[in-house]
């Protein structure tokens, strides 16, 4: 194609696609399992024969599913927020790139180390991250606030008072579409936050999944959709309130935190092991270049390997199904279905996701790719699906997929492309976060260094991960300006 | 005593000169009309006013500075926010103190809006805007006065009632107006501008019509 | 609106934290491995619960965990003051809690063994030593903290072969736990396996076992396994004596269901040093520092 590739935009994507095959010759894709479709036929049955009555334990783990999420996130955005007040200070924004690249199962990894079983553990473990992305979002929502109301403010009005009369209530509306999102966002991590041993949702949906009790899982599995796709309705101003103060209460009777575990977890346990032993200096550098060897960087390659795969991949599945809830195709009905549809894909978090295809179609790269596509291809697919619905076309437009290659990919392509290096990183953090469930990402290697209680370990390469979050970050903004690119922080 | 005082002063924009070199004073109890064409440089004159001077002093940027999401109330209330403590004014956001708003909606009735003082500013009209901007100066209560066009959207018979108040409420003014007729009636001095200069400095009671509208 | 929320809220976050950890300072809570099917180990320790707490006169509850290494953490944190561990877990768990001591095993984990399991389309047999055609086969451990399914299965397959798992392997997998590495072999997922021999030999006796599909083909030498292992300090917080009476009540235990359901035929007496050879392996293979 001489001609497309012309266009710079033509051109990276096409990179990105090349990059991606020739990952995809490195990567180990097999399907191992002997019966896949069998087993996938099985799970199907499960979501269709769904079991609510088996476990009476669901409406607890539905309820300690909610209760994390809103105190989470709303300490995440409450933090967030005095941090987005002072994000023009670069250790500000160096802080918060730093909290909000490490995933919440590391940070729940991280405190069930001290706090054990306490409910602070997932709390935090969804707070922290949060705060980060809320004071980066936050403050560039306030960025594009208008700027004249403040100035018109009279002389020696303080900032408070500033900020909460001319610069909050213009981007109020913004603030609480944003923070709505992540609220169900946080509904998906909590659920998450269960496989490690939090007392929500997926701690069941493990359990069941492992057994293969595919009717139990279908159970919850619909209850945790429902859940989501009704936010609108339960989720009212006038209830958050009431939400708000009685979540904390739902949080359930963890164990108490003994605070010498927490000093005894600063000051040992995560000191490098040669220092610990005095094995002095060169043990230190010895110790360093057996896990950049064995672990840092053959957990880099793969996790880089899986990201360009899932990223591509999310982008073909992106382009594939925004035509479901596109105005421009089909008609009401499809439309409908293609909405449900989407919203299962992007209401399953990644992580559940690629369990239930390890589970089924055994061990390799393929379930993590596909799972990461599939949710990610959801989220994008949604908002693509929307702006290409507003596009007013001439009557005589082409139809089908005439109309598809000619009128609407054309115009909605940067913005797709946008959403998909917006997406990048969070990808990348994914895909770090699968290793716990096998696949040799980075996360594999800090499960293994947790199992084995050497939390040194696992913090050095929880900071690898963190790192090479930031650098995909970088390296997305820097292509995303290169190309002028521009994405609404709400995606 | 001058209230603004400006000496020297020049703005420049990409490159090229738009204002200045000039100087301007405005003593206590001087209400000064700005004249000229558009583009002479009197919002630019009346930015860097605002930016030199002291606190006792009121704004109508020529884009009113209104904050769309709020009701009109507390649009106006903005005019105080220096005068109370944050969490005083946090509370005002939720629920507004009684005796602001008798205070609030006898500044709008003034204006002839009071009927519009929980009204979300976005419905309102331009010219209702304008009174509400307004509305925010008078509140604030101070002597001096700075605006840019504060009656541009505004018909005949209240243009005229809004200034009458503006003098009524500011001891000191520096306003650009295009309208010469209001120049001359509501203020006492007249400051034509002419290419980013000064081109006439007179007495309102010295001038006519006829003498301002080669500005233009 | 928006700071008076948040104030309500940190108050509230407050106040259920407090309140919780009053309610349960006087319990004695233990743990176990999460070794098999949930649903099984809460059935299992449910009944220990109960039994121990009639014999113990205290509130005793168990709880489940989702790792070894939780259940490590947890006794190490003093969230548990007992647990029924592996080898390896008991292991880590008493360096890292000074004082604390093997209690019991079962009468079978004295000499435990691992079964190495393939899918029946290998064609392999049960032999005296590891068959040379497992080399190139996808293979899975359990978890990675177990000592049937981990540990002691990679010990002897470094010995046989001079080289790490992933050498020998096509592919290596961590199962999660002994249930799943049965089922993942019989579905044909992984080709070769390897899991505790009392998961094997029960869940042959129960019949849900598919025999036609996967079969035993090495049982590894016998080594020490599975063990209750105590906090040091449970004597000051629960009276004097109490760790005593604990050990006497595991000894006792003779419900023949519950000791089933482990399954083990009694209790025994254990100490630290029963488990020097565990240690030995682990530090050898580097999962122990």
């Amino acid at each position: 194609m001489p001609f497309m590739s012309a266009y710079p935009t033509v051109r990276v994507s096409l990179l990105f696609l090349a990059i991606a095959i020739g990952c995809a010759f490195f990567a180990d894709l097999s399907i191992t399992a002997a019966n896949p479709w069998k087993d996938l036929g099985n799970f199907f049955l499960g979501l269709v024969t769904p079991d609510f009555f088996s476990y009476q334990g669901l409406a607890t783990a539905l309820l300690r599913t909610v209760a994390f999420a809103f105190v989470g996130v709303a300490l995440g955005s409450v933090f967030g927020f005095l941090l987005a007040l002072a994000f023009k200070w670069t250790a500000v924004r160096v802080f918060c790139s730093v909290i909000r690249s490490v995933h919440e199962l590391f940070w729940a990894l991280i405190f069930l180390q001290f706090f054990g079983f306490h409910p602070l553990t997932g709390v935090l473990a969804i707070a922290i991250p949060y705060c980060g992305i809320f004071a980066k979002v936050y403050s560039e929502i306030l960025d594009e606030v208008d700027p004249e109301p403040s100035r018109a403010l009279p002389r020696g009005t303080g900032v408070v008072s500033s900020y909460l009369y001319a610069r909050i209530p213009q981007c109020w509306e913004q603030i609480k579409t944003y923070t709505a999102y992540r609220l169900e966002c946080g509904l998906r991590s909590s659920a998450v936050l269960g496989f490690v041993g939090l007392p929500t949702l997926g701690f069941y949906l493990e359990s069941s999944f492992a057994q293969g009790l595919y009717s139990e899982a279908g159970a919850m599995l619909i209850l945790f959709y429902l859940l989501i796709a009704t936010i609108p309705l339960w989720l009212r101003r006038q209830t958050l309130p009431f939400y708000l103060a009685a979540a904390p209460f739902c949080l359930g009777d963890g164990f108490p935190i003994v605070w010498g575990n927490v000093s005894r977890f600063f000051t040992e346990d995560i000191i490098p092991a040669p220092l610990r032993q005095g094995d002095g200096w060169a043990g230190l550098a010895d110790w360093f270049a057996d896990i950049a060897v064995t672990e840092a960087l053959p957990g880099i390659w793969n996790t880089l390997l899986l990201t360009q795969m899932a990223l591509v991949l999310t982008g073909l599945i992106t382009l594939l199904v925004f035509p479901l809830i596109s105005r421009q195709f089909g008609n009401r009905p499809t439309r409908v279905g293609g909405h449900v549809f989407l919203v299962i894909l992007r209401s399953t978090p990644e992580y559940m996701l690629a369990y239930i295809l390890l589970q089924i179609w055994g061990p390799s790269m393929l379930p993590a790719v596909v799972a990461l596509a599939l949710h990610n291809g959801g989220i994008i697919g949604h908002l693509v699906g929307r702006q290409s619905s507003s596009i007013g076309l001439r009557p005589d437009a082409a139809r089908g997929l005439s109309r598809y290659g000619f009128e609407i990919v054309p115009r909605v392509y940067r913005s797709f492309l946008a959403l998909l290096f917006y997406r990048w990183e969070i990808i990348m953090r994914e895909t770090a976060i699968l290793g716990i469930l096998g696949i040799h990402t980075l996360g594999f290697f800090v499960d293994s260094a947790i199992q084995n209680i050497q939390f040194d370990r696992a913090l050095i390469l929880i900071g690898v991960t963190a790192l090479l979050n930031i650098g995909i970050d970088k390296l997305s903004r820097f292509i995303r300006g290169r190309l002028a690119l521009q994405t609404l922080p709400t995606c | 005593m001058s209230v603004i005082e400006l000496s020297n002063l020049s703005a420049s924009f990409g490159g090229r000169r738009v204002l200045g070199p000039l100087s301007l004073t405005v003593a206590d109890g001087e209400r000064v009309a700005l004249v000229g064409r558009s583009g002479a440089g009197k919002s630019t004159l009346l930015k860097l006013a605002w930016q030199q001077c002291g606190s006792d002093i009121a704004l109508v940027p020529q884009d009113l500075g209104l904050v769309p999401a709020l009701p009109v109330f507390h649009n106006v209330y903005m005019g105080r926010l220096n005068q109370r403590s944050s969490w005083y004014n946090a509370l005002s956001l939720v629920r507004p103190f009684k005796k602001d708003r008798a205070e609030v909606c006898e500044v709008l009735q003034a204006l002839a809006i009071s009927d519009k003082q929980w009204v979300p500013l976005a419905s309102l009209s331009g010219g209702q805007r304008q009174r509400v901007a307004i509305g925010r100066a008078i509140y604030q209560g101070a002597s001096a006065l700075i605006a840019d066009e504060p009656v541009s959207a505004l018909d005949g018979p209240m243009a005229n009632r809004v200034m009458e108040l503006l003098s009524e409420r500011f001891r000191s003014a520096l306003i650009a107006l295009h309208d010469v007729d209001l120049a001359l009636r509501y203020c006492n001095r007249i400051v034509g501008i002419s290419d980013g200069v000064i081109a006439l400095d007179e007495p309102s009671n010295r001038l006519s019509t006829a003498d301002i509208l080669p500005l233009y | 609106m928006l700071q008076l929320m948040v104030r309500r809220a940190l108050l509230a976050l407050a106040l259920a934290f407090s309140s919780v950890s009053a309610s349960m300072a006087d319990t004695f809570v233990f743990t176990a491995i999460p070794d098999e099917d949930e649903t099984k180990l809460i059935e299992r320790f449910q009944g220990v619960a109960d039994y121990l707490a009639e014999q113990l006169g205290v509130d005793v509850r168990y709880v489940p965990v989702k790792s070894y290494a939780a259940a490590v953490t947890a006794f190490r944190n003093n969230q548990v003051q007992l647990a029924w561990f592996g080898g390896l877990s008991g292991v880590q768990a008493r360096r890292l809690v000074p004082g604390s001591e093997a209690l019991a095993q079962g009468q079978e984990d004295e000499a435990f063994e691992t079964y190495f399991i393939a899918h029946s389309s290998t064609g392999l047999e049960e032999a005296e030593t590891l068959s040379d055609d497992v080399r190139n086969r996808t293979f899975t451990f359990g978890s990675k903290g177990s000592t049937s399914g981990r540990l002691m299965p990679e010990f002897y397959l470094r010995e046989r072969f001079d080289a790490a798992p992933e050498e020998v392997f096509s592919r290596v997998g961590f199962s999660g736990n002994h249930t799943r590495t049965l089922r993942l072999v019989e579905a044909g997922t992984f080709e070769v396996g390897a899991l505790n021999f009392q998961v094997w030999e029960k869940e042959l006796a129960d019949g849900t076992i598919d025999t036609d599909s996967v079969k035993i083909i090495w049982r590894t030498p016998t080594y020490p396994d599975y063990q209750w292992t105590v906090r040091g300090d449970v004597d000051e917080r629960f009276g004097e004596g109490f760790k005593e009476r604990v050990q006497q009540a595991l000894l006792e235990l003779d419900d023949p269901e519950l000791l089933a359901s482990f399954p083990r035929t009694r209790f025994i007496p254990a100490s630290n040093d029963d488990y020097e050879p565990i240690r030995a392996v682990a530090e050898q293979i580097g999962v122990l520092d």
